[in-house]
């Protein structure tokens, strides 16, 4: 009787500490692409240093993200999109084609992404301020 | 003549004796196979057997068990800490925060016995299906956005097994030969068997057993019946970066099995 006892209550144990053991990361990934694709989203706020610039009804830039991890924006620029993580910051790389048919890539880190609001963050060349986006999806 | 007449009475009488008895015989005559089985040894039913006597052994002291279904009615609220956690996501505070309980159900079979002659028990297991309000306790703001935030966002609806084991006292309550109150105590157990979202998995809060202090009261109608009211406080058993405490009350019926099957 006892060796049932133990047994059965090592099998609860274990069930009972090893009840999640997927991996994090790449939940995390998984939302967030969960979080912004078929979805358009619209720039509401800029913000670079202590200047804030708001775009709420106004005529401003969209850009949509599809599952297929295609997008395009309001500058008529479209491609590609991927996600990365890097050091714990979640890295939005973007490959676009412009008109002419050149190549346009640039990466932003997202910051905080939910189902209806997403910041995202930059730094430009030769600059040290950062740069925040604010978007809202439509 | 009067002799003529005595034997065939007689010869009938041995007739029928000798019948009865040759009926009697017949029945105790064993067929070949049931000679052999009663010389066979069944090792499988002595182990059935074995296994029985060393089961019950340890539960000596638990008589008088009684075998009742049970359904109740769940209302459930979870209040979650997140601690602070730093996290890539949010959720809008007023979309996600509900500061009401909700309603859920669940179903089961539980045994009412009696310890030592003496203390009054409950053994539950039950599938909860719980629908819970949610209660943030923190918010957070990104201006310029003007809504509040929380980063991280638990499961409202999961499925769970649940077992119980609660120390029933009688309560000395009006004519307890016809109905009995009880208060009820003791802890139980939640096992998490749906699926955990990732939105609750991110927060490393997608830990699956959850543990109750449970109370209560109970309406005892001659063992026919039990109408019961439980209030159950649960938390997860592992810590998780965001601390989830679920309040439940499950208010239900049980039915003595044996009334109706």
């Amino acid at each position: 009787m006892k060796k049932i006892l133990i047994i059965l209550s090592t099998i609860m144990i274990i069930i009972i500490f090893n009840s999640c053991n997927k991996d994090i990361a790449n939940t995390k990934l998984d939302l967030i692409q969960n979080m912004i694709v078929n979805k358009t989203w619209y720039l509401d706020y800029s913000i670079i240093g202590n200047k804030t610039q708001s775009y709420v009804g106004q005529s401003t830039y969209f850009i949509t993200y599809l599952r297929n991890r295609t997008t395009k924006d309001s500058d008529g620029l479209s491609g590609i999109f991927s996600i990365v993580e890097n050091n714990g910051k979640f890295i939005l790389i973007v490959n676009t084609k412009t008109f002419n048919g050149n190549n346009l890539s640039y990466s932003n880190t997202i910051e905080s992404v939910g189902d209806m609001k997403m910041i995202q963050s930059y730094i430009s060349t030769g600059k040290t301020e950062k740069t925040m986006l604010y978007f809202t999806s439509k | 003549m009067r002799t003529l007449k005595l034997i065939p009475t007689n010869f009938i009488l041995i007739q029928i004796i000798l019948f009865f008895l040759n009926s009697t015989l017949n029945a105790q005559v064993l067929s070949k196979k049931e000679k052999d089985k009663l010389y066979l040894i069944h090792p499988g039913q002595e182990r059935i057997r074995k296994i029985k006597r060393t089961l019950s052994r340890p539960f000596v002291n638990f008589v008088g068990n009684e075998l009742y279904l049970m359904s109740s009615l769940d209302l459930s609220k979870q209040n979650i800490n997140d601690n602070g956690i730093s996290s890539p996501f949010n959720y809008i505070y007023n979309s996600v925060n509900s500061n009401t309980f909700k309603a859920g159900y669940s179903a089961g079979f539980r045994v009412d016995g009696i310890y030592k002659q003496k203390h009054s028990y409950s053994l539950i297991f039950a599938l909860n299906r719980i629908t819970t309000g949610n209660k943030y306790l923190n918010k957070y703001s990104a201006a310029p956005f003007l809504e509040d935030f929380t980063h991280f966002k638990a499961d409202n609806q999961f499925t769970t097994i649940n077992v119980a084991m609660h120390y029933r006292k009688l309560l000395p309550i009006n004519d307890m030969n016809k109905f009995k109150f009880y208060a009820i105590a003791g802890p139980s157990l939640d096992f998490k068997i749906s699926n955990t979202s990732n939105d609750n998995l991110v927060a490393g809060s997608g830990k699956r057993a959850l543990i109750n202090a449970d109370f209560g009261a109970e309406f005892d109608n001659n063992g026919y019946y039990i109408i019961f009211i439980h209030y159950k406080l649960g938390e997860n058993i592992k810590y998780s970066s965001a601390q989830v405490v679920l309040n439940r009350f499950e208010i239900g019926m049980t039915i003595k099995a044996s009334d109706l099957f």
